[in-house]
């Protein structure tokens, strides 16, 4: 029908419920623990790989906000109580995207979906009402419309089951990248205190200045090791007095008085020595670990992560640095062209110079081994058609196996020919945050770009 | 005027401070930072090697280039009313930068001429195509700033590139270049002693204005993520002025853009860097592979970006492929292009972890004195 609705194929060819019964996220040991709000009749939540639980439809479809964004020219995204989200499509673009002017005609209309089409809007009817913190608003045509703190809610085209979330684009980018629609979900079960976000390691736990947290290797249950010297280094958080031990909270009593925080049994520290925010450098010293709620799902077989000059990133199956594509329209809809079932021309412009042999020979896609097994909902196995850029038929002649994160394809560049190279990284418009390719970064000291 | 403005700019003023080193060689006898026979310094701001004068006239005969993205764009699609589409105007423009080799640079692009100019001797030689310092030297080899000098994005003060160069030295951390000497006996002169480089991790100290960065802070190495930038190099301090020889490669920190931690890859590298007990400033030098920095520049700075300078990458590309200097292919065709970055350091004292003690380039002791060095 239309190049979206292709991905349904390739994604149940790539993916399995087997799966995604063996990824973390349905380890109980392992899933994020939350506050459980009121909510509408049908709404629930569901646990994800990256994105921890989030709130869903009734069919278990992962809601997503559109966050409003100040663009380099013009802003994007919903405003409190209302949608910008409509049912018509865009045809030409907004002129969002310095240095080029609004107006210029997008391409492949006569395939072009809404935006309310990519993002069906979650529907209320005209007798809901709200619901703790969800509530109804009324979009510009009439329609009612279920909003959480205010922000739209929508579901995504892309997500085929419950615990999917490639709606989001595959690495989020702040800055000059586009303006993303992001999971929302409820608040993590954790003190006052703490704080949890999204990694590409997991889901952090942070105290609420957003400094990391660390367990010790040799701490017990319950019971703190480091004193002395060690506790100068690495500073006990500490618990209020009157705070009762919950669910996987506990209180370690380090001296009279003296009470700590305990996350599933290990006692919490900071570091003196993080001088930023959501670090892992504590974790360089051995025996210290950053804490996470969630653990992302490990990378699949053959899989690497080296150090380099911008931090830890992902090598291939090759030896070879991976790299993700990113890209958003420039139309107020801010769509995704990211994805095999939306426009190449973007990417062959920039990977190829518009030449889609030139483009392949520059920036091949990662081939899997003809073995090679999807290992979770995140990195699965696609078919690609490399002439085109869209998903293969089955058992279309030349189409080739590609590594894909969040059900994107995944880039390798011709220029890098040692493991530790990144000659490719920022390549693109706006260092490759908006039509372009970034190194898979999994740790990132520098700039917070991991996640 | 060209001395009135070697005043004003920094690069200027490292040109005729080189020149005169002997007169400004280091005093010892207020401070010495020289602990153990070492001495080390941290990035504290960086430019391009580009001589410029008041009105430009000198070293731009053609003029300033002012056809960037935006102007390049107004020409070949005018607002008259045509319906275009995305794919045959900004995505075209976009190929035009991300695969140049096949475009033809059809709009004006003006070099900078002359034959003074800033940066190394770099091939020991007086060729026709080198420049000379303000202050006289000759053969100075930086067709770089021949490709460049024209673009008011790097001229100073106000050029964008050149304000946001200088920040990012400054204000990102993964810029941080270390130079840490060993073996020193003199900072005025010593003929042998051994550099290395490292990248930092540690913001530079400043003073209580938070705007003046102050000698005497404190950097710990990058052991984790900086191993690449290791690099060890044998030189001599003549009259204050360190000079060092050649090494094969290096890559020095260094980020186009704030949030992309990169490097210049330099190729036959070596420093030329007046030293003092506060600070040293001066020059890195060597050649740069076409590919590597062109693609380094576009990476690093969109077209959003490039715009504000109205630098054509288009243009820049062919430009650095015309002048280019060193490292030809089998076919005779030069590879890589002769560069100058002015850097200026700031003291530190390096502070090694346990670990890395060890393994850290240690100062022999000084003919001159007992083991154990001076305490």
């Amino acid at each position: 029908m239309r190049y979206l609705f292709a991905a349904a194929g390739a994604l149940a060819v790539a993916f399995t419920a087997s799966a995604f019964a063996a990824d973390a996220s349905k380890s109980t040991a392992m899933r994020e623990d939350y506050i459980r709000p009121p909510m509408p009749a049908g709404f629930q939540i569901v646990p994800t790989e990256l994105e921890g639980p989030v709130f869903a439809d009734s069919k278990g479809m992962t809601f997503y906000i559109w966050p409003y964004k100040t663009m380099r020219v013009g802003n994007a995204g919903d405003n409190e109580n209302m949608s910008a989200c409509d049912t018509k499509p865009t045809t030409e673009t907004a002129g969002m995207m310095s240095p080029y002017p609004p107006g210029l005609v997008l391409p492949e209309l006569d395939k072009r979906l809404s935006c309310a089409q990519v993002w069906p809007p979650a529907y209320a009817s005209d007798t809901d009402k709200p619901v703790g913190n969800f509530s109804v608003i009324t979009r510009s045509d009439g329609k009612k419309q279920w909003a959480f703190n205010k922000k739209a809610l929508y579901t995504s085209i892309l997500d085929k089951q419950p615990g999917d979330v490639m709606g989001a684009t595959g690495r989020r980018e702040r800055g000059d990248g586009p303006a993303e629609r992001e999971p929302v979900g409820p608040a993590p079960n954790i003190p006052p205190g703490f704080a949890v976000i999204t990694t590409a390691k997991g889901r952090l736990l942070l105290n609420d200045k957003n400094y990391s947290v660390y367990t010790y290797d040799k701490d017990q249950p319950n019971k703190s090791n480091c004193v002395g010297t060690c506790a100068e280094m690495w500073a006990p958080v500490i618990a209020p007095a009157a705070i009762q031990p919950t669910g996987e909270w506990s209180v370690v009593e380090r001296a009279p008085g003296v009470r700590q925080w305990a996350f599933r049994k290990k006692p919490l520290y900071t570091s003196t020595q993080d001088t930023k925010t959501w670090s892992y450098q504590g974790s360089d010293t051995p025996g210290w670990r950053n804490v996470f709620t969630q653990v992302a799902p490990a990378f699949p077989q053959g899989f690497t992560v080296v150090d380099n000059e911008v931090g830890e990133t992902l090598i291939g199956p090759n030896g070879r640095a991976v790299y993700f594509y990113t890209c958003g329209d420039d139309s107020k809809d801010q769509l995704a062209c990211d994805h095999p079932a939306a426009p190449q021309a973007y990417r062959i412009a920039v990977c190829g110079g518009g030449s889609v042999e030139k483009c392949n020979q520059r920036w091949p896609y990662l081939q899997a081994a003809a073995d090679a097994k999807s290992t979770s909902r995140s990195w699965t196995i696609m078919e690609i058609d490399p002439k085109t850029g869209h998903h293969a038929t089955p058992g279309q002649a030349g189409a080739i196996r590609v590594w894909a994160f969040r059900d994107r394809p995944l880039f390798n560049f011709f220029g890098d020919t040692k493991p530790l190279d990144l000659y490719g990284n920022t390549w693109g418009e706006f260092n490759g945050k908006r039509n372009g390719f970034r190194a898979f970064v999994v740790r990132d000291d520098f700039f917070d770009a991991a996640n | 005027m060209k001395q009135n403005l070697a005043r004003a700019f920094s690069v200027c003023a490292l040109g005729a401070t080189l020149a005169v080193g002997g007169a400004a060689s280091a005093d010892d006898t207020i401070v010495n930072n020289v602990r153990d026979r070492s001495i080390a310094y941290a990035v504290s701001g960086g430019h391009w090697g580009i001589y410029q004068t008041g009105d430009g006239k000198a070293e731009c005969p053609d003029g300033l280039n002012d056809v960037g993205p935006r102007e390049t764009f107004k020409m070949l699609f005018p607002d008259d009313g045509t319906k275009r589409s995305v794919v045959d105007t900004q995505l075209a423009r976009e190929a035009a930068i991300w695969a140049p080799e096949d475009k033809e640079y059809k709009f004006p692009y003006h070099l900078a001429g002359g034959k003074v100019g800033l940066g190394l001797n770099l091939d020991g030689k007086v060729g026709p195509n080198d420049f000379t310092t303000p202050d006289g030297e000759k053969g100075i080899d930086n067709q770089l700033f021949r490709a460049m000098g024209c673009l008011r994005w790097l001229r100073g003060p106000d050029g964008i590139g050149y304000h946001f160069s200088d920040l990012y030295m400054k204000q990102f951390n993964y810029n941080r270049a270390l130079i840490e000497l060993t073996n020193v006996d003199s900072l005025a002169d010593d003929p042998d002693v051994d550099v290395t480089i490292y990248r930092g991790l540690d913001s530079l100290m400043a003073d209580a204005t938070g705007a003046k960065t102050m000698p005497g802070g404190t950097q710990r190495i990058d052991a984790k993520f900086g191993q690449k930038f290791i690099t060890h190099l044998k030189g001599k301090i003549v009259a204050g002025v360190l000079t060092t020889e050649p090494v094969k490669e290096m890559y020095w920190p260094f980020a186009w853009f704030g949030g992309n931690p990169g490097a210049q890859h330099i190729l036959d590298m070596r420093m030329k860097l007046k030293l003092t007990q506060e600070a040293a400033n001066g020059f890195i030098g060597g050649y740069e592979n076409l590919e590597e920095w062109y693609y380094g520049l576009a990476r690093g700075r969109s077209t959003h970006h490039l715009a504000y300078g109205s630098v054509s990458a288009p243009g820049v590309y062919q430009a650095i492929h015309k002048l280019a200097d060193a490292y030809p292919d089998a076919s005779g065709k030069n590879t890589a292009i002769s560069m100058a970055w002015g850097t200026d350091l700031t003291q530190v004292f390096i502070q090694r972890r346990p670990q890395e003690v060890a393994a850290a380039p240690a100062s022999a002791p000084s003919k001159s004195e007992p083991a154990g060095g001076r305490h």
